[in-house]
């Protein structure tokens, strides 16, 4: 019993760092600067298919592993990861280098993807942007489905486990890396929040046509924003595949990685960092309450599994009817701390 | 020949898709994400009646567009217009309309599930080409695909030139601040669009599984066509999906067909990249779609 709550607990926490760095990059992107992204899954998406493609390659490239397999690193991907997993469990070093190099292609590819999507839509207006990206977010599960050499198609692949080493504590390890990625997030947008950057968005989201006319370059800056959140997106979605060490198209459905943080960013509230981290956990721990019962509401004559999309689909009506701005309200967002503010106002004589 | 006729069915389809969409963006100006689950419910009724009462699903046609009008109006009065009378923009209705997508596709989901576990029926994957007609050596679904996609169209622009009710109805789209001073029924008014909206759905999820397989997802799967078309087609004319339709349906099954005799046939899987590409192409250089360039052209 203990070890199953452990376990629980565990993968808890390794979803929560996952989602809380996604919905932080949808905090920097709809809360700061107004940008309806409904395209979150396409970075994500990406970050994912580099983290199913690359850590094999580098791992065949590391370590010593039957150099017949590559022929076909598709069908043999099962043989390969487990060669590698095997090498890996005494050589920490050479795991973070994978794990390392992984993130850095992540964010580069999250970074391009964001480019590529943002560039053409940054100039559209309001629910177009949204639509867009939405359309855009849907192109990567194409490939990724049909074109095999990316991720194996539809039956996916499975990778190295870059945590092989920790041994029994695998899974602690992993998931304390996945929340210490939502912290490096946390902790720029916190130094986001306060600086000249921050008021310009801010500006940009309340009025853009103000800010433009003090020349803010609106259309550059929102697409800064976009790459931002993309690389953000990116590296949330390579720690996402080297935690479950396997990634397939299916997985990374525009309901679980772009609607699903909608739901929690907005029951949190898109205007605090705080209401973002109280809406991801409320609704990673539902999430894992359902799929860890299910089975005690087997006497439904339905997939218990659906009870989660009812109650986000609900959750969210009656959040925007009767409290839009979410559970946690934006707050005021001073230059300067309150000392500096206290002592700048004793030297006015206020 | 055999894909030519395809894409003159998918034609057909995916413009009843987009006159709902349209319609509901045109009228009420909100983007409904939650249009390609209103179009699977009409592939249920159909599957639930034809399973129970042993008729060709061209009997239940009246009764998805009943049903969807139905579905769709209750989304209207107990999603939207709460929301809306608060002053709402169209990105937070936008955002309702993903809220009530999640609810359907639960909705969906519990009852294909029920009535696989509960009446044993294949209701996961379904397909109607058994019931199907030939009609002029050819099925019976091209046909009345495009008599209800024609029919609609027609109705609609005739009841907009001709009738108080379809002057109301340009009026809110035009200048809805205007209609409102001038006594129009806002709410009513667009009650009425977002009906008539599922019912054009109803009657494309109907038709659906007469040709294609169907499954829970199938609208979810192809909303962001639906936007294309919509979108393509331009708002400013309901002739728009029509046209949308065809030059899209006829792309992703026609086109591609040409395509991959050219390229060969590793290409044919990629057809879903079709409409997203137009989609992007339409809002950077045509964003008024085609009905508004040929409205300016004109005029």
């Amino acid at each position: 019993m203990g070890g199953q709550w452990l376990l629980f607990s565990v993968d808890l926490l390794a979803l929560f760092g996952i989602y809380l760095a996604l919905n932080l990059s949808l905090r920097l992107q709809l809360g700061y600067t107004g940008i309806a992204n409904f395209g979150l899954v396409l970075a994500f998406t990406g970050g994912a298919y580099v983290g199913g493609w690359l850590p094999i390659r580098l791992g065949m490239w590391l370590v010593e592993v039957d150099p017949s397999l590559a022929e076909d690193m598709i069908w043999n991907n099962v043989i390969i990861a487990s060669q590698v997993d095997l090498s890996l469990q005494g050589a920490p070093f050479t795991a973070m280098t994978i794990l390392l190099l992984t993130l850095l292609a992540a964010g580069a590819a999250g970074a391009l993807l964001g480019l590529l999507s943002g560039y053409p839509a940054v100039r559209l207006g309001g629910d177009y942007l949204a639509i867009s990206l939405l359309a855009f977010g849907e192109v990567l599960a194409i490939i990724g489905n049909n074109y095999d050499p990316v991720v194996g198609g539809p039956l996916g692949v499975r990778i190295p486990d870059v945590w092989a080493w920790a041994g029994d504590w695998r899974f602690m390890a992993a998931s304390l890396a996945n929340c210490v990625l939502a912290l490096g997030v946390w902790v720029y947008l916190n130094s986001v929040e306060r600086s000249p950057l921050g008021r310009v968005l801010r500006a940009i989201r309340d009025n853009s046509d103000a800010a433009a006319s003090l020349g803010k370059n609106v259309a550059r800056i929102r697409l800064n924003v976009i790459v931002a959140g993309g690389i953000i997106c990116g590296l949330a979605g390579a720690m996402y595949t080297l935690y479950t060490t396997g990634v397939a198209p299916s997985a990374l459905s525009r309901f679980d990685w772009t609607f699903l943080p909608w739901v929690m960013v907005i029951f949190g509230g898109s205007g605090s960092n705080v209401g973002v981290l109280i809406g991801t956990f409320v609704f990673i721990l539902v999430q894992k309450l359902i799929i860890t019962y299910k089975f005690a509401l087997s006497f439904l004559p339905f997939d218990p599994v659906w009870l989660q999309f009812l109650l986000m689909g609900l959750v969210l009506i009656l959040v925007l009817n009767f409290r839009p701005s979410g559970l946690v309200t934006e707050k005021a967002s001073y230059a300067l701390g309150r000392r500096e503010m206290a002592k700048a106002a004793g030297k006015e004589g206020l | 020949m055999a894909s030519f006729i395809d894409a003159l069915t998918y034609s057909a389809l995916l413009g009843l898709m987009g006159f709902g969409l349209t319609l509901i963006r045109r009228t009420t100006g909100v983007w409904n994400v939650a249009h390609g689950e209103v179009v699977t419910i009409g592939a249920y009724v159909a599957l639930t009646a034809t399973s129970f009462l042993s008729h060709s699903p061209y009997f239940f046609l009246p009764l998805a567009f009943i049903v969807c009008a139905a579905v769709s109006g209750i989304i209207f009065l107990a999603g939207i217009e709460p929301i809306r009378a608060k002053g709402a923009s169209s990105m937070l209705l936008l955002v309702v309309t993903i809220a009530i997508s999640l609810i359907t596709i639960a909705a969906i989901n519990i009852y294909a599930d029920y009535l696989q576990n509960v009446f044993h029926l294949a209701s996961k994957n379904f397909l109607f080409a058994r019931f199907d007609f030939t009609l002029w050596g050819q099925m019976g679904i091209l046909w009345s695909a495009w008599a209800a996609l024609g029919a609609l169209t027609v109705s609609y622009y005739l009841m907009l030139q001709h009738t108080r009710l379809g002057l109301a109805l340009r009026a809110l789209a035009e200048q809805p601040a205007l209609a409102i001073v001038m006594g129009a029924n806002v709410k009513a008014l667009s009650f009425l669009s977002w009906c008539l909206a599922g019912g054009a759905a109803g009657l494309a999820g109907c038709l659906f599984p007469m040709r294609f397989q169907c499954h829970p997802g199938v609208g979810t799967s192809m909303i962001a066509t639906m936007f294309a078309v919509s979108i393509f087609g331009g708002i400013e004319k309901m002739y728009g999906p029509l046209f949308a339709g065809l030059v899209l349906g006829f792309a992703q099954i026609y086109g591609i067909d040409l395509i991959s005799s050219w390229i060969g046939p590793g290409v044919i899987p990629f057809k879903d990249l079709i409409p997203m590409i137009v989609l992007l192409l339409t809002l950077q250089f045509l964003p008024e779609g085609l009905s508004g360039f040929v409205g300016r052209r004109r005029g």
